[in-house]
């Protein structure tokens, strides 16, 4: 069973349709990257999941559970985390609470204001774990807003990945990096997404085909192909729709 | 366990300060101010709450420090005609719980957004309860405000409250007890989370939390604070009118958390204090306290947009690396001709507004029909301020001379 589908999905802002009509299943444990030209809908796709937007019509079902009117911190709740495009973390607060932040929820801190946190010696252990999953335990006291921009991308998939969600949703997760950044990020990615589902928007295909191990292509709000990595490196249809465009770019 | 000792040190100290202050000064005055500090520390911590660690921005504060002041001035009168038995001691408890529930009635629909919907939902009540105050004068007592009479408790330790003195004490361990609480809520889970929440809601929601119930419990928590300050004004005062919550003092609370500081919990007790005492020496001597004190606001938010406490904080990379000493000639170079520019500045505008012929301040004698008096004047701030200017950059050059990476002082470390 899948363990996230999307059926008949439609977002529409004002008279403009920006997703028109996705169906998709993502199996369990799968790494499944979705691909498509600028404009297509690939970040709607992940708000609409992410509960960031209501979809205008359509279903998502996350293990079996609608998602539907549920708002983002609930959908978070029930195991989907996500980064962000445009780096989005807390930049007053130190890369450490940022990462701390992210574990309090699915560490049933819940809005618990009695407990001082700074005697929770296992979410501070772990809190520190994740820091040294990262790569970034030696910047763990400088406000995040204030470290280098591959270190707040770092800090990011770190916030994503803390609290153990078994969906994770990265949205361009090595956008602006240099080509040595982004290939620390892919093994980065593959380590602390072992076990655990991930779907992906990315640009950079090679980072796609070393990564997925399906994909699906969206273009103009429609998933036109969708499947194993060699698949649609042959489909003629997404050659001339996107690759064959981003190809001949590289 | 250094920081730790620190820190048992640190609260301590500030214990010690709050018992021992009406030892060292004990005029009667003094006394009056300290207990006018005390209501402003709570008052302005509670603020913090709101803007500083939460991000809310509120016009009307006011509603929660007024409101428990006047249940508690209530409750006094209960006391007075003996209809209720209860302890002068938790009288300003009983400000908290009107100013928490107030927080729990306001909150649950304020809180919904951050930023200008909630400033604006904060701008409205505060409006909505001034008015109210005049209109349901059965509570509020309109115009000529409520008043009780705090001596009619049972004693506490010995202390009947006829004088300042006990009332100060009362007031001290208030102070205490609510910094003490303030400050560790900012260190639990919901504390921490209203600092992310003022940083970035959207991701809030995404791992996990309701911007919204994180907003609220701070909104809460602050209503209850304000409540208690209101609560210790009802005790010092005795007496209560709409002014104690209409947008004016809201507007004092606001200006007295960003002067000190609003990103440091220690800026609210800076900004306080300072505006208390400033109010107190200034309004003695001129009448347009309210001016200085808008220029004062203004210069803050131009020039330490961190406030005081920011401005301390800002020499701790210059202290650490032990050029502290290096901006003090800087300093004094800036800092004497600014002077020189603030106080004919601040002539000037006395002479202006003065009544009488000679105007007597500073030790100055300034006629106020003498162009010589203008002249001088001019001439003192035209100098003040050409010198000012003329030395900012050196000081500039200092700070960033104290300031840079260290690569001699590193040197200097290591053997």
């Amino acid at each position: 069973m899948s363990i996230l589908s999307l059926r008949g999905l439609r977002k529409n802002f004002g008279a403009t349709e920006i997703i028109r009509g996705v169906n998709l299943g993502i199996e369990a444990g799968e790494k499944h990257a979705i691909i498509g030209p600028n404009g297509a809908g690939k970040s709607t796709l992940f708000h609409l999941i992410s509960g960031k937007y209501a979809p205008s019509a359509g279903a998502i079902e996350f293990k079996g559970q609608s998602l539907a009117n549920l708002p983002p911190h609930r959908i978070n709740r029930l195991g989907i985390a996500r980064s962000f495009q445009v780096t989005n973390i807390f930049p007053r607060l130190s890369v450490f609470e940022n990462i701390r932040c992210a574990l309090l929820w699915p560490s049933g801190y819940r809005y618990s204001f009695w407990r001082p946190i700074e005697r929770e010696a296992k979410l501070n252990g772990e809190t520190e774990q994740v820091l040294e999953k990262i790569g970034l335990a030696g910047r763990a006291k400088i406000p995040a807003g204030e470290i280098a921009y591959s270190e707040q991308r770092a800090l990011e998939l770190g916030m994503a990945i803390a609290g153990g969600a078994e969906l994770i949703l990265l949205d361009e997760p090595v956008a602006g990096m240099s080509h040595s950044e982004a290939d620390n990020a892919v093994d980065l990615i593959r380590r602390v997404t072992e076990g655990k589902t991930l779907v992906m928007v990315e640009h950079d295909m090679n980072i796609v085909f070393e990564l997925a191990d399906r994909i699906s292509v969206l273009v103009y709000g429609e998933v036109i192909a969708s499947g194993a990595p060699a698949e649609i490196r042959a489909n003629a249809q997404v050659r001339e729709a996107y690759l064959g465009e981003a190809l001949s770019d590289a | 366990m250094k920081t730790l000792a620190a820190k048992w040190g640190l609260w301590g100290g500030y214990l010690a300060v709050l018992l021992l202050l009406p030892q060292v000064f004990d005029s009667i005055l003094a006394i009056s101010i300290f207990n006018q500090m005390a209501i402003a520390i709570v008052f302005a911590l509670s603020y913090n709450m709101l803007l500083g660690q939460g991000g809310m921005l509120s016009f009307g504060h006011a509603v929660y420090f007024g409101l428990g002041g006047f249940l508690a001035v209530h409750v006094l009168r209960l006391m007075e005609f003996e209809t209720v038995y209860f302890s002068i001691a938790l009288i300003p408890l009983i400000g908290g719980l009107t100013g928490l529930f107030a927080g729990i009635f306001v909150g649950s629909f304020s809180t919904r957004k951050a930023g200008t919907v909630f400033a604006m939902i904060s701008l409205g009540i505060g409006e909505l309860v001034a008015a109210s105050s005049l209109i349901f004068t059965g509570f509020f007592g309109g115009e000529a405000g409520v008043s009780g009479d705090r001596t009619f408790g049972p004693p506490l330790f010995g202390m009947d409250f006829f004088s300042d003195v006990d009332v100060y004490y009362l007031a001290a361990f208030w102070v205490f007890v609510s910094t003490l609480f303030m400050y560790l809520f900012t260190r639990t889970p919901a504390g921490r989370m209203a600092n992310a929440v003022r940083d970035n809601p959207e991701r809030a929601e995404f791992i996990g939390y309701s911007a919204r119930w994180v907003r609220f419990i701070s909104f809460c928590a602050s209503g209850m604070f304000a409540g208690v300050a209101g609560g210790l004004f009802a005790l010092n005062y005795e007496f209560l009118t709409d002014e104690n919550l209409n947008l004016v003092t809201s507007g004092r609370v606001l200006l007295m958390a960003y002067i000190g500081g609003l990103g440091f919990f220690i800026g609210p007790i800076i900004g306080a204090i300072v505006l208390t005492l400033m109010n107190f020496l200034l309004s003695n001597y001129t009448e347009l306290f309210l001016l200085y004190l808008g220029i004062l606001f203004a210069l803050t938010v131009l020039f330490l947009p961190r406030g005081f406490a920011g401005f301390i904080m800002m020499h701790q990379i210059a202290w650490l690396r032990g050029r502290l000493h290096s901006l003090a000639l800087p300093y004094l170079l800036t800092g004497l001709p600014a002077l020189l520019f603030i106080l004919s500045a601040v002539c000037l505008l006395e002479l202006s507004h003065a009544n009488e012929p000679v105007l007597h301040f500073l030790g100055l004698s300034l006629a106020r029909d003498s162009a010589l008096s203008w002249i001088g004047l001019v001439l003192g701030a035209g100098l003040g301020a050409l010198l000012t200017a003329k030395s900012t950059p050196r000081l500039r050059r200092a700070w960033e001379a104290a300031n840079a990476p260290n690569s001699e002082a590193g040197q200097e470390a290591a053997p």
